[in-house]
């Protein structure tokens, strides 16, 4: 948390232009303490985003502030920044221990604080057994572990974790996701989570920014998204043309989808008027659950030809 | 505890030792944080423990000892043999050896070969393994990078280049029967070498990192090295030695392996041994320092510029 209650990133109306293509168009949010998501397809602009505010690349017009600089002027702030790239990073030679060492150094540290902490970070990380081994012959989850681990040996104010679960299984993946908790809740340190994955963003963050095409779609608690993205789903073994017929007599519309039938709304009437049409139909039920909308139906809702994108927003507890 | 082993102790039981872990949890780092001068300081060191294989398993120690063995037994041979030379036929029979200023000619082809094979281990694996990014992403840039690795590999050539002419004086002036007018005589030889070692080291280091930094596997990079140096030697030879008067000493001038040894040999007021045949030694002084420059200054600026580029 910035002391005077100012954001910790800050973009305003930030684009980025290669060539033709643009990348960001106009974007504008602020993020405070605490986990937020950056959610968008490939291409949505969410690494330039974090490119941007790392100071590696400069916008084209618009301004993007982290900790209350600018770190493409002003790099000494990196020092108190940590990110976590998607891709490998890591040397194959060396041991977990010595690389982190090294990059604690190289963040600022002292050499003996640097050794200490990068102990200290391999506990938390859960790698202190292997840490004397090569980082060549650890598995991809051990790898994933000192990726996180380098970015926050130097115990960074705010970390950028650039899709920290790719290539694990389901378990390494919830460990993982376990750890970006720990992150925030028991060792204070910011987060923003990149991500193209829905689940892990709902399962991790409090606030979430998604991005489309280079512009801002929503941004805002975790716990509104769900909201409006909780659909009905109904299947049922047969007369599922009765069953439409009985729910629109309720005026419930509902749309065919993967076999089953979706409904619109959220209240005890929509569950109540299902329960009668059901019984009307006669339709044997055999699925009746809340559907969460895939990450793709919240982007086609942006590209509707008469829906404004949304022009900026404030993300987190001020 | 004391109380529980005296009870155990008084009732004939073995003492229960008893101990608990604590959790201190996460803690945050309040110490000092040194800025930029310290990031440079690491990549730096790291640079030296990548270049002689430390940290690393056995095979990344091989070739780097092997080739700084092989200088420093060249300069113990030739130590040797000018002693036996001086004992047997007197002072006038070991000026007539090799001697500082010609070490450096005969030992430049390993001095590059060094630089071709060890060079690539500084810049490559981080390029290809991504480990780049890491460091772009912390308070340097990628001229503090690059700068950092190249001042690294510099200290380990220049340790190379010193250390046989090191042996070698130690060798003259203790093989000689009146060590201390050895010195007396000899003194400005020391700074001669250090000096010719530098230029060596500067040049070939600009050279090998800068054909480093354009490939992401070092086998390449070797190889172009190797062959960048082997290959000009016997070509540009044969070609001014055909062409012949003004053309012929310029056309010597591209023989890589030569380019610091004329700048050597204007330290030690001579050519050497091997360089005194050489077309290219009848320029003037001021050409062959310019050239020798060229070719350390330009490749040093092609390479910061590449690396001050880079973006993850």
């Amino acid at each position: 948390m910035m002391p005077n209650g100012e954001p910790l990133l800050s973009a305003s109306t930030l684009t980025k232009r290669y060539g033709a293509v643009t990348a960001l168009d106009g974007v504008s949010f602020d993020i405070h303490d605490g986990i937020t998501g950056i959610l968008g397809e490939n291409g949505a602009g969410k690494s330039t985003a974090i490119k941007i505010f790392l100071g590696l690349v400069k916008p084209t017009s618009g301004e993007a502030t982290v900790l209350g600089r600018n770190a493409h002027e002003n790099a000494g702030v990196r020092a108190r920044l940590g990110y976590m790239p998607e891709h490998d990073c890591l040397p194959s030679q060396v041991s977990a221990a010595e690389f982190l060492t090294h990059m604690a150094e190289v963040s600022g540290l002292p050499p003996t604080f640097a050794r200490t902490r990068a102990a200290d970070t391999l506990r938390h990380t859960g790698l202190f057994e292997e840490r004397y081994r090569a980082i060549g012959g650890y598995s991809t989850g051990m790898k994933q572990r000192v990726k996180l681990g380098q970015a926050l040996v130097h115990d960074p104010a705010f970390v950028f974790l650039d899709e920290p679960t790719a290539g694990l299984d389901p378990i390494g993946r919830e460990e993982m996701l376990d750890l970006v908790r720990k992150t925030h809740r028991e060792f204070g340190i910011s987060v923003l989570l990149s991500s193209h994955l829905m689940a892990d963003v709902e399962r991790t963050c409090d606030r979430i920014v998604v991005l489309q095409g280079g512009r801002l779609v929503e941004a805002g608690d975790v716990g509104s998204f769900r909201k409006e993205t909780e659909t009905i789903f109904i299947e049922v073994d047969t007369n599922l043309d009765p069953l439409v017929a009985a729910l629109g007599r309720r005026g419930i519309s509902a749309t065919p989808d993967a076999g089953g039938l979706l409904i619109e709304g959220r209240d005890e009437s929509i569950y109540d008027g299902v329960r009668d049409a059901l019984v009307e139909a006669e339709a044997p039920l055999r699925r009746l659950a809340p559907r969460r909308r895939a990450l793709t139906e919240l982007f086609e809702r942006d590209r509707e030809p008469d829906r404004e994108p949304a022009g900026n927003g404030a993300v987190g507890a001020a | 505890m004391t109380t529980q082993l005296t009870a155990a102790a008084e009732s004939g039981q073995p003492p229960v030792r008893t101990g608990t872990v604590f959790d201190i949890g996460y803690r945050s780092y309040t110490g000092e944080r040194e800025g930029l001068n310290r990031s440079r300081l690491a990549v730096y060191k790291d640079g030296i423990r990548i270049a002689l294989g430390f940290g690393r398993g056995g095979r990344a120690k091989i070739l780097p000892w092997f080739f700084i063995g092989v200088l420093a037994f060249i300069g113990l041979i030739m130590a040797i043999v000018a002693g036996a030379a001086n004992r047997i036929g007197g002072p006038e029979a070991a000026e007539q050896l090799p001697s500082h200023g010609d070490y450096y000619s005969i030992a430049a082809i390993i001095i590059f070969i060094f630089a071709a094979i060890v060079a690539p281990e500084l810049l490559c694996r981080d390029r290809r393994e991504g480990t780049i990014n890491l460091y772009l992403v912390r308070p340097l840039t990628g001229g503090d990078y690059i700068a950092a690795r190249w001042a690294a590999f510099l200290t380990i050539t220049v340790a190379a280049a010193w250390l046989p002419q090191i042996i070698l004086f130690l060798g003259l002036s203790m093989g000689d029967p009146d060590p201390i007018g050895y010195l007396r005589l000899h003194w400005l030889d020391i700074p001669r070498f250090l000096a010719a070692g530098i230029v060596m080291a500067a040049y070939a280091t600009t050279v090998a990192m800068l054909v480093a930094a354009f490939t992401l596997r070092r086998a390449y990079a070797s190889v172009f090295l190797v062959g960048l140096f082997v290959i000009t030697t016997p070509f540009t030879i044969g070609m001014a030695s055909e062409i012949g008067g003004a053309a012929g000493e310029w056309i010597s001038m591209f023989n890589l392996a030569d380019i610091p040894l004329y700048v050597v040999d204007l330290i030690f007021g001579k050519p050497s041994m091997l360089t005194k045949d050489i077309p290219a030694v009848h320029l003037p002084a001021t050409t062959l320092i310019l050239w020798y420059l060229a070719w350390t200054l330009i490749p040093g600026a092609v390479l910061w510029w590449r690396y001050r580029r880079l973006s993850p």
